[in-house]
This record gives C-alpha cells, sequence and structure tokens, in this order.
C-alpha cells in the first residue's frame, strides 16, 4: 500500500495516495476539477488550463493534472477568481467551435458543452473564427471533423501511447490541427481503425462514421459485456436504441491498459443482422439447405445423435462457460461420447492453460512476451500489444524472445532473436548465476548452457522488477514455467479464443479423440459447435453444426441449428489473464436463435433425457492449478499457427458480414496501409 | 544524409533527441522538406511519420514548400525599419520578383522576412543561408547576393 498524505480542497480534510496529481485526488475526494485534455491514466500535459487551481501560499495557479499532492497542502479549486480563468479559457475554445449544440451527435455527452452551460456562455465574447477544415469521412469507420477539436490532445496521447502514432499535432498556434503524418486520409495513414481516438475525444471531432442521426447518448441502453472475437476478451460496453446496436465502446476502466478494443470488437456487430446471419433451424434437402422449425431439426439431430455409431463433438472456444459445462454434461450424459474436443488443442494442451496465473497487467512491471507476436496491425492479439506497449510507455521494461524479428522488438529493453527455447534455457541461466539461488533439477538442465550478453542484460531486468509477467505462446509454456520458478514472474500461455481458460476450466476438453483427428476421421455424426476454423466437408455421414452465422462449415452442413452470437448471449468466460468477467445480453436474438445451453437443453430432451446441470466450479477449477514443475527448455510441437491467421478464420463470417469487409477490400488493393 | 544522420544519432540519448538535427540535415541536403525527405528522416531514426512532420510543421525554420537553393531572411524590426529594410524588401521585389515568403522563378533564392536578429546596432542586417550580412544598402546587398548562386 502506498503511502498517503493528507491535504486539504476546498478546506475538507482529504487523504491521498503519495505521488498523485491533484485532480485524482480530488476526483477521489468527490470534487470535480473541470478539465478538457486530463485523460485518467495518462499522464497529465497541463495543456488546457482549465484545472488551474490555487495553492494556499503559492503564487499564482498550478494546473491539477500536472502538479502533486503534498502533505499538509491547501488547496482551492473553485475560486470567484479561478471560475474567471475558466471563463477565460472555454470564451477562447469557443470562438472557435461550432456552436451548433441542437443537432450535435455528442449533445449530453460532450464536456465543453456542460462547461459552457456551467459558466453560463452561450456565445463567445472574441471574433469567431471558421476554419472550414475537409472532415475525412473517407472510410466506414471513423470520421474526423478537425473543425469540433478543441486541440486537447487526448487522442494523440492515446495514438501514441498505445504504439500506433497515427495522429499527432501538425503546426503550431491558433492553426495547428490534429491530423495524420501528412495530413492524409486515416486509411492512408497506417491506422488500425481501433477507435480508441473515438473514445478519448471530448468532443465531436471524433466519432464512429454512422453515428449521424442514430441516437444521442441518452437515448442509449448501455450493457456491460465482453467481447469474444479472439483471445483477448476484451471489456465492452454496448450501446442499443430501439434493440439495435448503435454502437460498441471499451468498457475496461479509464485508467487501465485494458482500456482498448479492436476494429472487430468495435464495428464487427454489423455482422449480426447481415446476409452472414443464420436465424432460423435448417436440413440439407437434396443438394439444399432449407428452413425448418426447431421441433423438426431437434427430432432429426436427435435420431442422428443417437442412431450413430462413431460420433465426434468439435466446439469452439468462443463460447461461454454455461454453454461449455452445459455441452460437456450433453456429450457425457446424453450423447455419450468421449470423442469431443475444442478449438483450444490447435494451439494450446489443456495443462497449460489450466497452469496459468492469474495476472493484473496494470502492476506488471517486467513484461516477457516468449514465442507470442500480438500485432494490432494484423489483429492478433491487439489487445495485449495495444496492453503491452502502453505499459511500456508508463515505465514497465519490455523483453521478446521470438524466433523472428517481430515490431514489439523495436519497443523491448531487450529483443532476443533466436530460438525461443533455447533462448529461455540462457535466461534461466543468467538469472541463476545472479541470484546463486537454484535447485537441482534446474541446475541440471542448465549444465552446458551459457548465457549471453542479451540473456544477462534481461535477467539484470528480472533483479529489479517487483511485478514480472510471461506471456508466452502455450507451446513454451512449460520452458517459461521454469523462470518463474526462479523468480516471482507469473506465466500465462496466451490462447486465441476469448474463453479457452474458460471452456477448459469448465471440464470441456479433450476426453478421447483430438480435435484434428476427429475433424479428419470418419464419423456417422460430426456435431460442431461455433465458429471454427475448419473449411471443407470432414467425412462424415451427417454433420449438424449450431453456429450464429454461414461458416465453411455451415455450408456443408447437413443440419444446422442456429445459436445466438455473444452480443446476444449471457454468462461468463475467464480471459487471458484469468479473469473472470460478464457477458450481457445487449440485443435481444435475432430470428429464431438460441443460446447454445438452450439449444443442448432441447437436444436433451429430444433425446429422451433432461440436462442436469454440471457440478464444474470454474472459479474453483480457476484457483486450484498444479504446483510449477521443472521440465525441459524445449518447444512442444504442432501449436505453432498464427494468433492473426486464426483470429481472421473464426472470425470471417462477422469480417465479411460487417463494415471490416471495406478494411479487407482495401488493404488487398493496397490502397490502405497497415 | 543517411551517413551524417547515423552520426547525429551516435551523440543523442534517444533517436528522438535527434529529430531537430536530422531534419536540419534533410534540409540542407534538398533546400527543403519534401514528404519523402520527412518519411526517410522517420525511417533513419525509426520514429513515427506523424512525429516527424509533428516537429517539422511545429518549428518555423523548416521549410514544408519548395524553396531556393539560398534563404535570405531579412529584418524589418524597428531597428532594421528606421534604416530601411522596406526598402531593401521593396527592392528584393523590384528587381530579383522575390516576395516575402516566395522563391525567384530561377529556383536561386527564397526571401523570409524574420524577427530581430539582434543587430540592431548595424542594421539593417540580414541572414543568407547562415551568414550575416550588416549595414545593408541598396548598393552592396546587389554585391552580396551575386556571391551565392
Amino acid at each position: 500500500m502506498a503511502k498517503t498524505v493528507s491535504l486539504k480542497i476546498n478546506g475538507k480534510e482529504v487523504k491521498a495516495a503519495e505521488g498523485a496529481t491533484l485532480l485524482d485526488a480530488a476526483e477521489e475526494a468527490g470534487i470535480h476539477i473541470p478539465n478538457l485534455c486530463y485523460l485518467k491514466g495518462l499522464k497529465g500535459i497541463g495543456a488546457c488550463r482549465m484545472c488551474l487551481v490555487e495553492v494556499e501560499g503559492g503564487k499564482g495557479t498550478v494546473p491539477a493534472c500536472t502538479a502533486k499532492v503534498k502533505e499538509g497542502m491547501a488547496v482551492n479549486t473553485d475560486t470567484e477568481s479561478l471560475k474567471e480563468m475558466r471563463r477565460f479559457v472555454l470564451d477562447l475554445i469557443l470562438s472557435m467551435h461550432p456552436l451548433d449544440c441542437m443537432t450535435c451527435t455528442k449533445a449530453g455527452v460532450c464536456r465543453l458543452q456542460q462547461y459552457a452551460y456551467d459558466a453560463e456562455i452561450k456565445e463567445s465574447s472574441f471574433t469567431r473564427k471558421y476554419f472550414g477544415y475537409p472532415i475525412d469521412e473517407a472510410n466506414p469507420f471513423i470520421k474526423r471533423d478537425p473543425d469540433y477539436c478543441i486541440l486537447c490532445a487526448r487522442c494523440v496521447r492515446v495514438c501514441k501511447e498505445q504504439g500506433t502514432n497515427v495522429l499527432d499535432f501538425m503546426g503550431r498556434g491558433v492553426g495547428s490541427k490534429v491530423t495524420t503524418a501528412h495530413d492524409k486520409p486515416l486509411q492512408e495513414s497506417a491506422c488500425t481503425f481501433c477507435g480508441s481516438c473515438v473514445d478519448a475525444c471530448p468532443v465531436n471531432a471524433l466519432l464512429e462514421a454512422d453515428r449521424w442521426r442514430k441516437g444521442r447518448e441518452w437515448e442509449y441502453t448501455k450493457t456491460a459485456s465482453a467481447c469474444l472475437a479472439c483471445g483477448n476478451g476484451c471489456d465492452i460496453i454496448i450501446s442499443t436504441k430501439d434493440n439495435n446496436i448503435a454502437k460498441i465502446n471499451s468498457g475496461a476502466d479509464e485508467e487501465s491498459v485494458e482500456k482498448y478494443i479492436c476494429a472487430i470488437g468495435r464495428f464487427g456487430f454489423d455482422a449480426l443482422l447481415s446476409d452472414q446471419r443464420i436465424t432460423v433451424p435448417m436440413k440439407r434437402v437434396g443438394n439444399e439447405l432449407q428452413e425448418t422449425t426447431w421441433e423438426d431439426a431437434l427430432s432429426i439431430a436427435a435420431e442422428k445423435l443417437k442412431s450413430a455409431k462413431v460420433k465426434g463433438i468439435i466446439s469452439s472456444a468462443g463460447i461461454l462457460n454455461e454453454d461449455a459445462s452445459a455441452l460437456s454434461k450433453l456429450a457425457s450424459d446424453v450423447i455419450k461420447t468421449k470423442d469431443i474436443d475444442t478449438t483450444v488443442s490447435l494451439y494450446s494442451d489443456a495443462d497449460s492453460m489450466k497452469s496459468s496465473d492469474i495476472v493484473d497487467l496494470d502492476a506488471s512491471d517486467l513484461i516477457v512476451l516468449a514465442g507470442l507476436d500480438p500485432s494490432q496491425w494484423q489483429r492478433g492479439l491487439p489487445a495485449l500489444d495495444a496492453a503491452v506497449r502502453k505499459r511500456v510507455s508508463r515505465g514497465a521494461k519490455l523483453i521478446v524472445i521470438n524466433s523472428a524479428e517481430t515490431k514489439a522488438g523495436a519497443v523491448a529493453a531487450v529483443n532476443i532473436i533466436g530460438d525461443e527455447a533455447a533462448s529461455l534455457a540462457q535466461l534461466a541461466k543468467s538469472i541463476s548465476d545472479k541470484s546463486g539461488k537454484a535447485s537441482k533439477d534446474i541446475y541440471a538442465l542448465l549444465s552446458g548452457i551459457n548465457s549471453t550478453e542479451d540473456s544477462d542484460k534481461a535477467a539484470e531486468l528480472f533483479t529489479g522488477a517487483k511485478s514480472p509477467v510471461i506471456f508466452c505462446s502455450p507451446s513454451l509454456f512449460s520452458a517459461s514455467r521454469n523462470i518463474s520458478i526462479l523468480t516471482s514472474a507469473n506465466v500465462v500461455a496466451v490462447p486465441f479464443e476469448a474463453n479457452a481458460r474458460g471452456v477448459i476450466a469448465a471440464g470441456l476438453e479433450r476426453k478421447g479423440t483430438s480435435y484434428q483427428d476427429i475433424l479428419s476421421g470418419k464419423t456417422d455424426a460430426l456435431y460442431v459447435i461455433g465458429e471454427t476454423p475448419a473449411a471443407g466437408r470432414p467425412d462424415t455421414k451427417f454433420m449438424v453444426v449450431q453456429t450464429s452465422y454461414w461458416t465453411d462449415l455451415a455450408k456443408e452442413a447437413d443440419l444446422i441449428l442456429p445459436s445466438t452470437s455473444y452480443l446476444e448471449s449471457s454468462g461468463t468466460i475467464v480471459n487471458y489473464l484469468g479473469k473472470i468477467k460478464k457477458v450481457h445480453k445487449a440485443v435481444p436474438p435475432a430470428g429464431d436463435s438460441k443460446q447454445h445451453k438452450e439449444i443442448f437443453a432441447d437436444l436433451a430432451e429430444a433425446m429422451g433425457t433432461t440436462l442436469k446441470a454440471s457440478k464444474t466450479d470454474v472459479k474453483k477449477a480457476l484457483k486450484t492449478k498444479a504446483k510449477a514443475k521443472v521440465s525441459p527448455f524445449e518447444k512442444q510441437s504442432g501449436l505453432d499457427i498464427d494468433p492473426s491467421e486464426f483470429t481472421k478464420s473464426i472470425n470471417k463470417s462477422v469480417i465479411t458480414g460487417s463494415r471490416l469487409a471495406w478494411l479487407e477490400e482495401c488493404l488487398k488493393a493496397a490502397v490502405c496501409q497497415s | 544524409m543517411l551517413k551524417e544522420i547515423e552520426d547525429i544519432k551516435a551523440k543523442y540519448p534517444d533517436t528522438r533527441a535527434a529529430l531537430l538535427p536530422a531534419l536540419y540535415i534533410a534540409q540542407k541536403e534538398f533546400g527543403w522538406l519534401s514528404l519523402d525527405a520527412m518519411k526517410a528522416v522517420a525511417n533513419a531514426l525509426n520514429l513515427p511519420e506523424s512525429d516527424v512532420r509533428g516537429t517539422a510543421s511545429f518549428y518555423s525554420m523548416f521549410r514544408l514548400k519548395p524553396a531556393g537553393r539560398n534563404l535570405i531572411q531579412l529584418c524589418t524590426n524597428i531597428s532594421c525599419m528606421i534604416l530601411g529594410a522596406e526598402r531593401l524588401r521593396d527592392l528584393l521585389k523590384d528587381r530579383y520578383g522575390l516576395l516575402p515568403g516566395g522563391t525567384t522563378e530561377d529556383g536561386r533564392f527564397s526571401l523570409v522576412i524574420m524577427e530581430c536578429i539582434g543587430a540592431c546596432g548595424t542594421a539593417p542586417a540580414m541572414l543568407v543561408n547562415t551568414d550575416l550580412y550588416e549595414n545593408l544598402t541598396e548598393h552592396n546587398i546587389a554585391e552580396i547576393l551575386g556571391k551565392y548562386k
């Protein structure tokens, strides 16, 4: 626990953590200091001059966003002269800001509007300035209208902090403008369209491209949930109006480095109501898939699954814990097969998922990426990439160990390119040489290993680290765990699907034949759940596909059971950091689609039994894990797949059915840069 | 140019700190900072282009539009003005077709009217590239400019 200091704000006794800014300390005490450029979590820049406060005994005023609390300090935030100063600042800003609040999309959540209201400023007393900058709206994601910009640099700073570096100030003084490097449209500026700038903009300068007349904030119902598009499982807030999704924003705490979602998470929702969506049960009649009723579909599925001798079940790990435990129960009690496995097997073993630690990313001061190449640009674990870069911007050190060059390597303190398992062994050697404390088993493993200059440098970083964390590809989990035996490092095998840790914890893991063997083998009946990366019809007599979208397998199916997407489902997931997150239904299921667990229950009924509730407790399962054992420095083979390719394949329908298709086309045509 | 930037890089704790000198090098090479020049600097220093462009556009000593081979910076602040700087400005216009902010047709000179260069005692004064000229008159200015091709 950090030391606290006592101070007085507006006469009120307040306690604050040492090193806190006056603005944060006041906010904590329930006193709002007006500000436009401050963004919690990021360093204050004192640019807008709205947060000026008076310190008793001090000269003049200080910006509360950069001034630190001191013991015994007495601060006033709301004196008449401060109010006058703020009025002046607002007066200046409003002289170059459009006064069209009555039609402005941001009305109601615009800070400038709020402060102008508080200060009773109807219009500026200065000569009105109007630049008439062109609007950047050639892309379907983000609309940039610099005439609304108040030059607070929030977008510039979030874009820089997460390493995308698209936006910056160009020029200076009154004529300065926030724009891309050469004032090019976003799609020509290596923008990833994550929309972090949209979340940061306090006014109407950066907005979702299609927001015009799609409702304003007060008309929306907000649902906090989690995104299931990739291995990161980010927090999201879904805004709906009349049961339609209007927009999705990042839902993580403002100050957390997890405050980020990618373009798929933000804009992929278009696909919910697109032609990629399946909303009614369908059965194959001759060469065609025809609509049918749930009753008919379930009875066919029941009959086929009952009569089949060789049956297999494969599932995506992008389903909720509750769905996973129901499926596990359905397989063992009702369908009675051991040949069940999930897509997790494509990139990880079950143990790596079970034994991964629970990590607080915001506390980590040393991050190791071992055999993992997260990338915002390729959209492979983009939120991990953004979070790591933000941690580095906030002072954490990064070590990258990869067999190939990575983009993250450029911001690493130590970038080791070479054999990953061998590099981890060298790192272990350097660490044990330094501390002189290592068990016999480790010494035995390290004999004959020579440390290198890089591994020594990396080991040095471990010495100073309070909260180190290793993110590794699951294939390097046991090798990475050796480092955790030598240090206090937490180790996380990073999965490529949002709920991989959850489905394994819920008991849905390989019991007999593996995912790939089920797919490539011969079956009488194959039951496929969710959006899986498989393509082409497997060698099976009857295939049931339970999915939300026209996946490649769905097109080949004999029977389709339409399931809800995560935006229409409720339950929990366990994300890659080991956090249990709630998923809440934001919109009603499209058409006749039902959540997986309901379909499993209905199917059990059609098969003549009742699906009993699973006794597996995910929370408990997360807490119980095997102690780290010393294991050889080896890389598990067969698990090397590219996270961005994998993410693309499980989101194929979402990409095709949403505005993300535009980006794909644009990248193909080499108009867009990334 | 790239070699020069590499050398400069070694003198600074991080590449961002070397940005201003690197931009100077590029400007010296090309006379102004074109898009390609800024891209080259960004690549050489491994900095985002937005950073490079942002910095270049902030400082008035960087030229983002094509400029002549030689830059004339003429002071018109009070001392220089009193002693005839405005007449010199008119002379540049009449004789060379050179307007403030402009460039001669042959690309030989660009003109910028600058703020005080601290040569008030020897006014009027101007800089041609990095050379300082004082006590300018309508006669000696032609001779001075003749030295620059």
